[in-house]
Parts: C-alpha cells; structure tokens; sequence
C-alpha cells in the first residue's frame, strides 16, 4: 500500500524526477566517456606523446570522482527536498519508520541505477558518435579509441552505483532522526545569518591572501614544478570561500539599508540572497573552482588547435614545396593566398642536385634567422645576396629538403647558366609557396600536401615545408588537445547542473514566500524578474570568480605554449562559448524554478 | 448611515468542479454590502463557504456568477496585473498563519505594499514609522518574523495590511493562532483603526469572541447568509452573548 502510495507521489511530480533523471543520466554518461579515455591503455600508450598526459588525464579522473561527489549529493538533497513532505505524511498515517524507510532507500537505490544504466548506455553512443564527431572537427586522428571498453563500463558502474548506495543510507538515517513534524513543515525556516565585523575583515585578509598564494604558485610553474597544481588547488579553494563568506554578505548587508532595497521587489530579493548565499558559500566556492577548470581546459583545449598553425607557421620558411606541379596542382595553388612563392629547375645526377644561378638571383630563398632568445617572433624571414648563399644558405635545411631521394636529400650545387644548360641531369621543377595564414589555407594545403605525398614518395622522418610540420605537431599535441576540449564540457556539464539541483531544491521551500507575494498582490511579471534576478546572481558570483581564476590559472601553461603562442591569445571567442553554455544552463534552471515556484492564478 | 459603499456583493455564486464531474456549490447567490468605515463580521461553522468568500472578495479566486465592487472597481472583470494590483492598493490583509516573509526583517515585510508602488524611501520609512507607533511594535523594527511571539507577528502583519491605506482590511481568522491575550490585544487595535482611521474592516471568524467586536456580523450557512445582527448601543459583553444565542439556535 505504501508503496502504491509512494508511486503516486512520484507519479504527481514527474517532470521534477524527468529533471533528476536526465541529469544523473548525463553526469554517467559523461564518467564513462572519460572513464573509457582514461583507463583504456592501449588508446593512453598510442596517443600519450608527451608525458604530461598521463598525469592531466589523472587529475582530471580524480577532479570527476570529486565533482560526481558531489554532483549526486546535490542531486539527493534535492530528491529528498521533493519527497520529505510525503514521508512525514505516511509517518504521520502510522507509517512505522522502518517501512518508511525501506521505502526512501529503495526508491534511492533504484532512481540511481536506472540513471546508471541509461547514462552507460548513453555514454557508449556518445563515445562512439560524439567523441568521433570531435575528433573530426579538430582534425585529430586518435588511435586505439573504442567505444565499447568493458573496465570502463565496470568502473562507472561501480562508482555510481556504490554513490547511490551510500545516498541511500544518507537518506535513511536522516529521515529516520527528523521528527515528523519537522518533516512536515522542513521548508519554513529561514535563518538568519549572524555578521561579526571583526571575524569577517580576518576571514576577507585571510581570503585575499590565499587567493595571492594560490595564483602565484600557477604563474611560478616553473621553479615549482608538479607540486604546483595541489598548492594552487588547496589555497584557491580556501582563499575563494573566505572571500565569499567575508565579503557577499557584507554587500548585501549594506546594499539592504539603500535606498535601491525600497523600490518594488528588491528588498525581498536581498532577503533571500542574505539567507541563501550563507548556505550556499561552500556550494559556490566548488562551483566556481569547477568553472575556472571548465573554462580553463577549453581554453587552453582550443589555444592549441588555433595556435599549432601559428606556431608552425614560424618554424620554416616555405608551406608548401611542390615539383613538377600538375594542373589540379596548379588550381590549387591558385586558391592559396600567397605571400611569396618561387620556381627553380633542378637537375639531378648521382647524389647530386643542381640549381640555376640566374634562376636564384632573380627570386632569392628566403631564409630564416633563428635566435637563442626562444621567442620566436625574433625568428624573422630574410633573403642573401648569392654570393653569401652559396657560403651558407644552401645547407638550409629547408632548401635542402628542396630535391629528397630514398634515401636522404641531394646535395645541391649552384651553376652559372650557361654551365647549368649543358648540365645533364633529371630535369625537375620545385615551386615554393609561403601563404599568408596557414590556418586560412588548411583545406586546399591538405589536399595539396596529399597529391604531393602521392606522386613523390620522401623518407619518413623528414618534413618538408610547414605544412607537413604542422601535421606532425598537430598528432603531437592532438592528445592533449582533445582532453582539453573534453574535460572543459564535461565539468562545464556537471557544474551547472549541481548548480541547478542546489538553486532547485530550495524552491518548494520558495513556493510558499511566492505564494504570499502573490497574495498580497505582486504581479506576475514582477516576480519572474525577482526570481530571474535572484537565480541570475547565484549564477554569476561562480562564474565572476571562475572567470578571474582561469585568468590567473592559464599562468601554468605558459611554459607549454611558447611564443608566440600564449594561453591568453584569443579567449574571448572561447569565452563567449564557454558563457553561452553556461547561460543555456541558467535558462532551464529558471524555466524549471519559475514552474515550481509561481503561483497558478485562478483561470476558470 | 448613508455613507457610500465599499463593498457591494450581488447574486454571488460559486461552483467546484467541471460541468461533466460531480459538482458542488459553496455560495449560492450572495447579497451584501459593506459601507465605508464599518467593521463587519461573517460568521459560519467550518464548510459554510466563508472562506470561498473572502478568496472571491480578494480576487483570489473568480466567482462563477454575480458581480463584487470593492471600492468601485468591479473584481469579476479584472484580469491579470490589474488583480495584482488591486490587491495591492485596495485591499489590506490579515491572515491567520500570518504570511509574513521569514528573509526579510518585520521593516521591510511592512514597506512591502509600499515598496511595490513605487514610493520614495522617505515617504516610506514615515508611513512604517507612524504604522508601528500605532500598532506599538516601534521596537521590533528590525527584528525577523522568527524572534518575534504569534501576537507580535500578527501585528507586524496587521501593520503590513494597513501601511498603504487600503479601503478595505480583510482578516481570515486573524486570531486563530493566538493566544487569548495576544487576540484581545488585536482585536482592540483592530478596533482603534476602524475608529481612528475610518478603515472598512471585514472579519471573517468562527470565534464569537472575535466577533463581538464587530459591529454588523453576517451569518452564513450553506452558502447562503442565513441571518444578521447588529450590535447597536449594546456593549461589547451583552453582544458576546447575543451572538452565542443566535448561534445556538442558528445552527439548529
């Protein structure tokens, strides 16, 4: 009977268990994509170039275990939030507390593993389509990677499941140890914070400093190495939630005896930021530690893939070098935007390449300089007489990689014109092309790059042109790239949704302030501002913080992306992303309270 | 008395359910009127409809039939924000659990009305400062809805319902919830309003004591006013025992 009855609660609040649902089914999927990145060897040894992968793919396992945590305890309160007025009823009825307690326990325990298993089935399609779609969009090629990968399944399985067992019991015990009346009326307090002037400036300094603490270990990497990031995590934390607790309350405190408090709704407002933002400190400060690692991983995720042109585009001198261009060649060629380009004849006998002196003079090669500095912007392009070109500019590198045989490169010699006629030799022509932007040009350079490859076989450990460089770098970095992008979305994912089963497990106790709102005769339109308002700055306050954090935090990948790369180069466009997620986030959220909370006004 | 009215009810009627469900009628065709500074009581035992009443003469809830003018306006026709706004320039409130908002400090619960109008912080704070000297809750001020007694909220509630000089103060067992003192304390300011401030005052009550200090009580039952009795020149104990008479029989 009980049991009947419980499913008709259920049944009445559906579109709330649809939300808890959807979430948790979400948060799982996201852990198995990981989890199956993560713990799949094969795929880890094949793609892990360098060595800080493994450790990033690390911490960002234990940074998930943590923010699943508590992603599934914020997601319990708000199950319970939904569902302590009916059991307070059945204990009411005589329910005894063991039964209504087998009942809190099994409804738990099921609730979790149908996410589980929705979410593991969800998390195999998306590893399949979505991790693939990725994938192609950054132009990566990953090896190794299966969707379907049993440990992984095993352990997001084991983890959640084991998490909602542990909610469960959480359930239990606090409901068996509330009274019924409490149960009954849980949502009518409010209160109300104390403020000590003194303890608030020591807990502002003391906030302020850990935060300094914090962000000069990101930017000193370097002399600190790995240890770096613990420091860092610990002192953030600490410095984010004193500052929060010092300084939010102060703020609404003195904004509370403005005038602006009076006009309309704003008092009421105040009032409940001043009672929520207390309990909310901790949740805030996890929020938006979560949202500077978010925003941070999709930073740095797409600094790489719009930086690797950039920076193979400052290594050598031409892009693309093609001989004895063909017609579709030439086509494509013309697409490019060229920003120098040369012809020269070769003729090769033996081991040996010949060039065209009058040829050379005419259209020198250009060169770069490279210098000790490490900045690569110092590395600028220059052209030499011929004279000093036949000294040292033909062993260039890049020059030599001009006429590749089997084995090795030819080495090249300079002929007057006249000697260069009577020269016998296998006749080749060589066309250079430096364009503009590699990252404009990609498509038709790939296509050209493959037509080259094709027709002309080269040793495998050679390059030739920056084009072919920016391939290699782009699988060097690929790895650390997708990871990058990933974790930015999944803990983005996760963040918001905590964020949202917080805000939402406080509006059935909200539903009763609107009700008198309404009652005393607010309007419609004047509470869905408050409400809008009110949800819009527990929203920003992590974000705010976020956003500085990453600001500092990208500090710690300087000494990976060297110049003229930089973790600060174009993150507004990523910024923009990044925010335009997390606002989507922000609107459900709020269609989902303004349902909850707002009052049905008669309509018969 | 031939003042004008403040609330004028005629042919009211109220009727739950759909047409194709099993139906049933709380009022059924409804005749009264409040003039302006009357202190009228409705009585009725639980189920009479009294409450169904008072939701229709706030606009909480719709009628099915007849028409309610409160202060000239015509409730049945209003919609959406003009509701609102109706209940919040019209019509003053008193409710038995108090409905005070436990965030926000007893100040702000009673600029509340005020601040939805739109009035300068000045005007304000004078309109909450007289209100509270009146109500004697000067004190409290600054106090929050849960560090205040039942009686205390009710007053702040009481101050609240009145700061904004409404036409009407509606009360829905404003003392249900208090002790006999802290009623009688609130009964008497209710009283002092009415008189002082000429303050229309409808009570809706199935306490006689409460009553009593009514001038005008209606009595309804079954969705009908089944009698009504006016307390005259009588003082307020020979009304008291007045209304237990008419209820003893009333109810036969």
């Amino acid at each position: 009977m009980l049991g009947k009855l419980a499913l008709a609660g259920i049944k009445n609040r559906r579109r709330d268990y649809l939300v808890l649902l959807a979430g948790l089914t979400m948060s799982a999927a996201i852990f198995y994509m990981f989890a199956n990145l993560a713990t799949n060897q094969a795929f880890l040894k094949a793609n892990a170039a360098i060595s800080s992968a493994n450790i990033i793919f690390g911490f960002g396992a234990v940074l998930l275990i943590l923010i699943t945590v508590v992603y599934i305890m914020y997601a319990n309160s708000f199950l319970l939030s939904m569902r302590q007025h009916d059991y307070g009823l059945f204990m009411m009825l005589g329910a005894t507390r063991k039964r209504v307690g087998e009942l809190v326990f099994l409804e738990t325990l099921i609730l979790g593993t149908i996410a589980t298993a929705i979410g593991l089935g969800l998390g195999l399609l998306m590893s399949k389509f979505l991790v693939g779609f990725l994938l192609n969009m950054l132009g990566l090629h990953l090896s190794h990677l299966t969707a379907v990968y049993v440990p992984a399944i095993v352990a997001t399985g084991v983890l959640y499941v084991g998490l909602f067992i542990l909610a469960s019991l959480f359930n239990l015990i606090k409901l068996t140890r509330t009274t019924v009346l409490k149960l009954l009326h849980s949502d009518e307090l409010a209160n109300q914070p104390k403020v000590k002037p003194l303890r608030q400036m020591v807990q502002g300094v003391l906030g302020i400093l850990f935060l300094a603490a914090g962000y000069w270990a990101l930017a000193s990497i370097k002399a600190l190495q790995l240890a770096a990031i613990p420091i860092a995590l610990v002192t953030i934390t600490l410095g984010t939630y004193l500052l929060f607790r010092a300084t939010i309350l102060m703020v609404i405190r003195t904004l509370r005896h403005t005038g602006w408090a009076k006009k309309h709704l704003n008092g009421f407002l105040l009032g409940q930021l001043n009672f929520r933002v207390h309990n909310y400190t901790r949740m805030l400060t996890i929020v938006s530690l979560l949202f500077a690692m978010a925003l941070g991983a999709i930073t740095v995720g797409s600094g790489y893939h719009r930086q690797l042109p950039m920076m193979a585009e400052k290594i050598g001198t031409y892009t693309v070098a093609v001989h004895d261009k063909t017609a579709r060649e030439q086509k494509l060629i013309d697409q490019l935007h060229v920003a120098h380009q040369a012809t020269y004849t070769q003729k090769r006998q033996g081991k040996t390449v010949y060039y065209n002196a009058s040829e050379l003079r005419q259209t020198p090669v250009e060169l770069r300089a490279y210098s000790n500095s490490g900045n690569m912007n110092d590395q600028k392009l220059y052209t030499e007489s011929l004279k000093k070109f036949k000294k040292s500019g033909i062993s260039d590198l890049d020059f030599l990689s001009l006429a590749l045989g089997k084995v090795g490169a030819y080495s090249p010699k300079i002929l007057t014109a006249k000697q260069f006629a009577k020269q016998p030799g296998k006749v080749v022509t060589v066309t250079t092309v430096r364009v503009k932007n590699l990252q404009q040009d990609l498509p038709a350079l790939k296509k050209l790059n493959k037509l080259e490859t094709a027709r002309f076989s080269q040793p495998g450990t050679m390059t030739v042109g920056n084009y072919q460089n920016y391939e290699m770098m782009l699988a060097f970095f690929g790895g650390l790239e997708f990871i990058g992008y990933f974790l930015g979305i999944a803990f983005l994912a996760m963040l918001a949704s905590c964020l949202m089963f917080k805000i939402l497990s406080g509006a059935p106790g909200d539903q009763r302030r609107y009700r008198m709102l309404y009652k005393v005769g607010v309007r419609e339109s004047l509470m869905r501002h408050g409400i809008a308002k009110e949800i819009g700055i527990l929203f920003l306050i992590p974000g705010i913080m976020g956003v500085i954090d990453v600001l500092f935090g990208l500090q710690m990948f300087k000494p990976l992306m060297a110049a003229p790369m930089s973790p600060y180069l174009g993150i507004g466009s990523t910024f923009l992303i990044f925010i335009g997620l997390y606002a989507i986030y922000y609107l459900i959220t709020l269609a989902l309270y303004w349902r909850i909370v707002l009052p049905q006004a008669p309509n018969d | 008395m031939t003042t004008n009215t403040v609330v004028s009810v005629s042919g009211l009627e109220k009727t739950y359910g759909k047409a194709n469900e099993r139906q049933y009628t709380a009022l059924k065709g409804l005749n009264f009127t409040v003039d302006s500074g009357e202190f009228v009581g409705i009585m009725g035992a639980s189920g009479s409809g009294k409450t169904t009443l008072l939701n229709m003469l706030s606009t909480l809830d719709t009628p099915t039939k007849g028409d309610v003018v409160v202060n000239g306006h015509d409730v049945t026709k209003m919609r959406g924000n003009q509701l609102a706004d109706f209940r919040a320039q019209e019509v003053g409130f008193i409710f038995q659990d108090f409905n005070l908002l436990e965030s926000l400090t007893a100040e702000e619960n009673i600029g509340l009305p005020l601040a939805l109008k739109g009035t300068p912080a000045k005007v304000m704070d004078q309109a909450i400062h007289e209100v509270a000297e009146t109500l004697s809750i000067a004190d409290l001020l600054q106090k929050y809805p849960a560090e205040l007694s039942g009686g205390q909220k009710q007053r702040v509630a009481a101050a609240r319902a009145i700061v904004h000089h409404p036409a009407i103060l509606m009360g829905d067992e404003p003392t249900g919830a208090l002790d006999s003192t802290s009623a009688r304390e609130l009964l008497d300011l209710l009283t002092t309003i009415n008189e002082q401030q000429k303050m229309s005052v409808l009570l809706v009550t199935h306490d006689p004591f409460s009553a009593s200090f009514c001038q005008r009580i209606l009595f309804i039952k079954d969705g009908q006013i089944g009698s009504e009795l006016r307390r005259g020149d009588q003082d307020r104990s020979t009304f008291y025992q007045g209304i237990l008479t008419e209820l003893g029989t009333f109810n036969e």
